[in-house]
């Protein structure tokens, strides 16, 4: 079995918090995007890069959400990061 | 400053010198009046503005600046604090519009190089002592609003240009002096008579002392205001704090250039973000025909 792919955010991306919330620049397509705080949780946590289930299971140590939940969550903030080019997915090898 | 040519040297200085911008590192700007060259082939795609391009160099810190206007350009290398401007003569026949725009871009990138990073507002102090950075785009009413201000007597130090600064770990706010600029809409508004009027702005333009307020070079934010023109009532509307920092972003666009300087630059943001609360100000025609409303507006 292989390991899952990983997270890690784009080398363009800058981002800045303010009470748990926060704005992220894409130097490079130079647009710009609100997130949440738990979109701002995952894009923290991505400062090491980690799959979706270490992705999971950081967001249950901070919240009271379940596992199913999480990941619904964490899969949708994650597509639209990749849609955005804020973080790239990197395949684990063979 | 350096420049060979006296008039161009005497005018852009005395502009300079109003403007009363103290940066903390020596810059410079070098001006010859010749043929403008090709911008560097290993520029990075260029990012365009109404009247100015920019190419960012393939190595970090160094920038080419260029006026579309008329042909004029000027170069910033990494870590020289200097830019180096050659003004074409058709750039020099329309030199105070090559001030106010390219020169005073060529600077906003010279100084970010000092820390002091751009923002597109204007800057007051309410009856309160509280410093109040109003910020948004040319449109919205930040002049007529200055003007206003300094009508009332407040002390106010720009009606568009303004630098934040870190200043003992808070964000200080620091005010291009220069004249404020009044389209005839905004006259009409505030009912004020004199000025001086710059037929190719199409504005009156009056120095904040003309309008009964005082200069004030530098502010600590503790209100943040986001203009907007509205109808016959003033409203102020609380904002969430990414919808503040997502407005700071917008209108400090330039965080968006130069990754060795962006980090830096929306840090700053992030600290005014946190350090004052956002406000929508939607402007109504009340506020004029009440101005005491203006004491009252923010809690």
């Amino acid at each position: 079995m292989s390991a899952p792919a990983r997270y890690r955010p784009h080398p363009d991306l800058r981002l800045t918090a303010l009470e748990g919330e926060g704005v992220v620049l894409h130097l490079g397509t130079r647009r710009y995007f609100t997130v949440s705080e738990t979109g701002l949780a995952i894009l923290e946590a991505l400062r090491t890069p980690r799959s979706l289930d270490e992705i999971v299971a950081t967001l249950q140590e901070r919240y009271d959400v379940s596992a199913e939940h999480a990941r619904t969550s964490a899969q949708a903030f994650l597509d639209r990061c990749l849609a955005a080019q804020l973080i790239t997915r990197e395949e684990a090898p063979e | 400053m350096r420049c060979d040519q006296p008039a161009i040297r005497s005018a852009v200085q005395q502009y300079l010198d109003e403007g009363r911008l103290h940066p903390p590192h020596p810059l410079t700007l070098e001006i010859e009046v010749g043929q403008v060259p090709p911008v560097p082939a290993d520029s990075a795609p260029p990012f365009h503005q109404p009247q100015l391009t920019f190419y960012p160099g393939a190595q970090p810190g160094r920038l080419t600046i260029v006026w579309e206007t008329a042909p004029a350009q000027a170069r910033i290398e990494n870590g020289t604090g200097t830019a180096r401007v050659i003004l074409s003569p058709a750039a020099v026949d329309r030199l105070p519009e090559c001030q106010a725009g390219f020169l005073m871009m060529t600077v906003i990138f010279l100084l970010r190089r000092s820390g002091w990073h751009h923002v597109h507002g204007a800057t007051a102090v309410d009856r309160r002592g509280r410093g109040w950075l109003m910020a948004g785009n040319s449109q919205v009413g930040k002049s007529t609003t200055t003007a206003f201000l300094a009508s009332r007597g407040w002390p106010v130090g720009t009606d568009d240009i303004a630098f934040l600064v870190p200043c003992e770990g808070r964000v200080a706010v620091h005010a291009f002096r220069s004249r404020i600029g009044l389209r005839p809409g905004g006259l009409g508004l505030l009912a004020i008579a004199g000025g001086v009027f710059q037929p190719k702005r199409g504005k009156t333009v009056f120095w904040p002392e003309e309008l009964g307020g005082t200069w004030v070079e530098r502010i600590e934010p503790e209100v943040l205001l986001f203009p907007v023109i509205g109808a016959d009532r003033t409203a102020v509307t609380p904002l969430a704090p990414r919808d503040t920092l997502a407005q700071l972003v917008r209108w400090s666009a330039w965080v968006i250039l130069e990754p060795q300087l962006a980090q830096e630059h929306l840090d700053l943001l992030g600290a005014l973000g946190r350090q004052a609360p956002g406000y929508r100000l939607e402007l109504g025609r009340d506020l004029f025909s009440n101005p005491q409303l203006i004491d009252e507006l923010i809690p």
